[in-house]
């Protein structure tokens, strides 16, 4: 959390807005290839070399093992000059760059190929293309609401500072921001099952043969408990940013003129306060997007929403390196675009950041 | 376990200034409520062993009677999945959970702080590489890489410290450079650098001290997220089964059945620990914060202190007469404190067509004044006394809804820095038609361009530039823009409050020619406030001299400069270069002009009086008539009369 979320993050104006445009596109594309050699020398270096152990996995069978031997090149040298990485084998420096596993890694990774889950013996690739959407769903669904409720909260506060009103948005919003998300999700559970919500995945069994709309009725229905955890969790942040961002924006010098222009509190809101109080809002919500995967993690595994956060945690439990692998690359990837999508609105919404 | 690390961080901090210290942390409840919290907790992980009817983890014979039992004489908190005692294991737990999250937290902080210190210290490539690293940490998702590492590695308990430890120092780098950026440009350490002091000097006794606040925030802020993120990692499956923090508890119990078994305390109190501590930690973050940069927290939306006193006051005017205040007393209410008696018993009348000059020293009310004429004074400010009269209706009896209908439309403000009183995301031609559509709701729509371009020419400003941004725009620019929104509604009264401070002085002087030629042309009156004596000697029919907040003199401007009565006016005028006598020394007036919540007991001005006497020290002076239109405050004037 960017300091908390108590410091609103500093305004950088770039001259223009092209340049400031390549430049975060280089960076996102930069750190893209830092997480992926990251992902790669992870499963290497660390104790165990989960990627070699795989090969010996009892779970496989022989035509995977097979299989991954010559996809993964598990047989190769790590990279140029070392065998393996744990231990540390130092091996020719003269291998053909190509037949090392780091560019096969590299090469099936553009191929979109992930590896085989030891557990389902299926491409990763496509385990995980299902349940990405899922996640998005759950996700998109909770921040919207959160946003919304944490924005209307956070005006409220601020206009009506050291009232009651502000005063009890702040205990809210401090209570939200203590709950362990895994622990709320729990209670919310209890409670779910306590008056028949659904409490489990994503639909009921045998949904496929119904009307589209009574599927969606149905999916909504299942959404619900695990929205509520996820808009309530990140609720409280939002409303203390909206806070602390509108307090500052509302003691600046063109509000006194806004007032002395004769425009009454609702006018100078809407008209001078809010779209200057939400610009550090994005990238508040760029920054978040980081920490709300860590939120999925814990809400599908509670209500085995078939997510990617539920996926983590089951590979976890199997000790199921490819899908693990997989799955952090995949959040990684999809967070750092994300940021990089929230950068680019805000280098929109500010009409400081010029067009060349 | 022996939980050496669950003691807060040291600070050094000598007595008297801890003292200091701790009564503005008491100042908001929201820290000394967090800091007795988490001293409770941390009583109770030392002393566990005390409070405990059990051994830690012991469940000698478990039947399957033992397992979930709901809370009862024997088992205040009902057993787990296990048969163990869930009270006994949950006080042995906060020693887990807080030697986690401090142990972590120290880590974070170690790094975080050497990467912030040598970025913001060294600068050149090291905070390039840095920051750059930084950003590109800060972007990964911080959970599930944790997850990866300790998947990969063993989740014993060091490991998973380490690790949280190793990932969570981004957010201090960050924080930390920025404030050695900030410390290094402080001249005691621009000082210590040119006398040659070295550079580890310098970091140990210079910038450490300052840094080390923001590093005690940032620790208790990290401590919180590790225990979070200790005890999410120990409920998805990697926690150390050997060490039973919270988070373990919550896995076994929420894996091994209290869901249906029922067993809600099994679930409930593990978690309810959690949060106490992070809410603990989270207040006393806020009000160490709070410390550190206080913010005032108020704005200008929140509603104004009513008016006292001030009975409406009769008396017939001259019909020309368009402002008439009468004997208005400002104070700054500072709960706790003495009020600052900012203006105390100004009056003056205003004319049609008039230009009046009010000027004074910074900090002498003069602004206060102005604001209180049109009830915008921010929220500590009252009226204590008096009236503003505005065509013969008191301004300061009316409500919000009826001054808005004065408010700008009949009585409109310059103020002063231009940059900051026109809103940035919007464009200054946008901004004018607002304040006109504002207060003629039926202005026809097809003309409004027309009109804002007729008043960016009025004051010299080409029509092309009414799309632009403020930032778009010079400074002088923004000034005119600033004069041309004030006459968009074609008010009687313009307030222009220091409107050339902070431009050149040929820019300066375009802007007064401008104001004058704006007030012959459209017959405006004007109050002009300023320090430039020699503006108002040039521009002004009347001249209001204000000192620490009261009237110093007021009088004609030819008056004031052929005769002043005051002595402070006096003084003022040999402070002030004249044309005429190009021989005469200037001199400076010496000390400064007084604080206005501490008042002298006497006249305001007795201090720094070349003519005080004894009677200046006890007694306010009262404003004496001179002659007609002439007043000034002073006991000479009594003595001579």
């Amino acid at each position: 959390m960017e300091s908390f979320g108590f410091i609103i993050p500093q305004k950088r104006y770039p001259l223009d807005r092209t340049r400031a445009i390549l430049r975060k596109t280089a960076w996102a594309i930069f750190t893209i290839i830092f997480v992926i050699i990251l992902n790669f020398f992870l499963f290497r270096v660390l104790p165990g070399d989960p990627a070699r152990a795989g090969v010996r996995d009892p779970r496989l069978k022989k035509e995977a093992i097979e299989a991954l031997q010559i996809k993964f090149g598990l047989d190769k040298p790590v990279i140029n000059c070392f065998e393996t990485l744990n231990p540390i084998k130092v091996g020719s420096c003269t291998v053909n760059p190509m037949e090392t596993q780091f560019f096969i890694y590299v090469r099936n990774l553009l191929q979109g190929e992930l590896g085989i889950s030891y557990h389902t013996n299926r491409p990763v690739a496509e385990i995980l293309a299902q349940r990405l959407g899922n996640t998005i769903l759950l996700i998109g669904a909770g921040q919207i609401l959160s946003i919304i409720i944490g924005v209307v909260f956070g005006i409220f506060a601020a206009w009506k500072a050291r009232t009651a009103i502000d005063y009890g948005a702040l205990a809210v919003s401090l209570m939200a921001w203590s709950l362990p998300t895994f622990w709320l999700a729990i209670l919310l559970l209890f409670w779910g099952s306590a008056i028949g919500l659904p409490v489990a995945g994503k639909a009921t069994p045998g949904m496929s043969s119904m009307p589209i709309f009574a599927q969606w009725a149905d999916i909504a229905k299942h959404m619900f408990l695990p929205t509520l955890t996820y808009t309530i969790i990140y609720m409280g942040e939002y409303t203390l940013i909206m806070r602390s961002s509108l307090m500052d924006v509302l003691s600046e010098d063109y509000i006194l003129t806004a007032k002395a222009k004769g425009l009454n509190a609702v006018q100078i809101l809407r008209d001078h306060a809010l779209k200057n109080a939400m610009l550090p809002m994005v990238t508040v919500i760029a920054i978040n997007l980081g920490f709300t995967v860590a939120g999925a993690i814990q809400i599908e595994t509670v209500f085995s929403w078939p997510g990617l956060g539920s996926s983590v945690a089951e590979a976890v439990e199997r000790r199921d390196f490819p899908v693990l692998q997989g799955a952090f690359l995949l959040i990684a990837v999809t967070v750092i675009l994300a940021n990089l999508l929230a950068d680019l609105t805000y280098t929109y919404l500010d009409p400081r950041v010029e067009v060349e | 376990m022996q939980i050496k690390a669950a003691e807060s961080t040291p600070v050094r901090i000598d007595a008297s200034r801890f003292a200091v210290f701790w009564q503005s942390f008491r100042k908001n409840p929201a820290g000394p409520v967090g800091f007795w919290m988490l001293v409770f907790v941390i009583i109770i992980a030392i002393f566990a062993p005390w409070l405990t009817p059990y051994e830690q983890s012991s469940s000698a014979s478990v039947g399957v009677a033992d397992i979930y039992q709901p809370p009862n004489a024997e088992h205040w908190l009902g057993t787990d999945d296990a048969g163990q005692d869930v009270f006994t294991n949950f006080i042995y737990g906060a020693r887990i959970s807080l030697f986690v999250g401090f142990f972590a937290a120290f880590i974070s902080i170690v790094i975080g702080g050497v990467f912030g210190l040598v970025a913001g210290f060294f600068g050149g490539r090291w905070e390039t590489f840095l920051m750059r690293f930084t950003d590109v940490m800060l972007v990964i998702p911080d959970l599930p890489l944790m997850v990866v590492i300790v998947a990969i590695t063993k989740p014993s308990i060091m490991n998973i410290i380490l690790v949280i430890g190793i990932l969570g120092w981004t957010t201090t780098a960050r924080v930390v450079r920025s404030q050695t950026l900030a410390v290094k440009s402080r001249k005691f350490v621009l000082r210590a650098r040119a006398i040659g002091a070295g550079k580890r000097h310098i970091v140990t006794r210079h910038i450490l001290p300052l840094v080390m606040p923001i590093l005690v925030v940032q620790a208790v802020l990290a401590i919180s997220l590790a225990i979070l993120n200790e005890s999410a990692l120990a409920f998805i499956g990697l926690g150390d089964p050997s060490a039973l923090s919270w988070g373990q508890m919550l896995n076994y119990a929420f894996g091994r059945g209290a869901m249906s078994a029922g067993a809600w305390w099994a679930l409930v109190v593990p978690g309810f620990g959690i949060v106490w501590v992070v809410l603990a930690l989270t207040l006393l973050g806020q009000g160490l914060e709070q410390v550190l940069n206080p913010r005032l927290d108020t704005h200008h939306l929140m509603p104004g202190r009513p008016k006292v006193g001030g009975q409406a006051q009769g008396g017939a005017l001259p019909n020309d007469v368009i402002l008439d205040v009468r004997n208005i007393s400002i104070h700054y209410i500072n709960d706790g404190s003495p009020p600052a008696r900012a203006v105390e018993n100004i009056s003056f009348s205003l004319r049609k067509g008039e230009l009046m000059g009010l000027v004074g020293e910074s900090g002498c009310g003069k602004t206060t004044l102005m604001l209180a004429l049109l009830k915008l004074l921010p929220a500590a400010g009252q009226i204590v006394n008096g009236n503003v009269y505005y065509k013969g209706k008191d301004l300061t009896s009316m409500n919000e809804d009826e001054i808005n209908q004065i408010r700008w439309s009949r009585i409109s403000i310059i103020f002063q820095g231009a940059m900051n009183a026109l809103n940035p995301v919007r464009t200054v031609g946008d901004q004018i038609a607002e304040v006109i559509l504002k207060h003629e709701p039926n202005f026809p729509k097809p003309r409004l361009t027309d009109r804002v371009n007729e008043l960016l020419d009025l004051v010299g400003i080409a029509s092309d530039h009414r799309e632009h941004f403020p930032h778009q725009y010079s400074g002088g620019m923004r000034q005119r823009a600033m004069i041309a929104m004030a006459l968009a509604c074609n008010p009687d009264v313009v307030i222009a409050d220091e409107p050339t401070t902070a431009l050149d002085v040929m820019i300066q002087a375009q802007i007064l020619q401008l104001l004058n030629d704006l007030r012959k042309k459209l017959g405006l009156s004007v109050i002009f406030v300023t320090h430039d004596l020699g503006v108002v000697a040039e521009l002004c029919d009347k001249a209001l001299v204000m000192y620490g907040g009261m009237t110093a003199e007021y009088a004609d401007v030819d008056v004031t400069y052929n005769s002043p009565k005051h002595p402070y006016t006096q003084e003022l005028l040999k402070a002030f270069p004249d044309l005429t006598k190009p021989k005469k020394k200037l001199s400076a007036i010496p000390g400064y002009p007084p604080r206005l919540d501490s008042l002298p007991p006497g006249c305001r001005f007795a201090p720094r009086c070349p003519a005080a006497f004894d009677r200046c020290q006890r007694e306010e002076p009262a404003l004496h008539k001179i002659e007609s239109g002439h007043f000034a405050s002073c006991h000479l004037l009594e003595a001579s009369k």
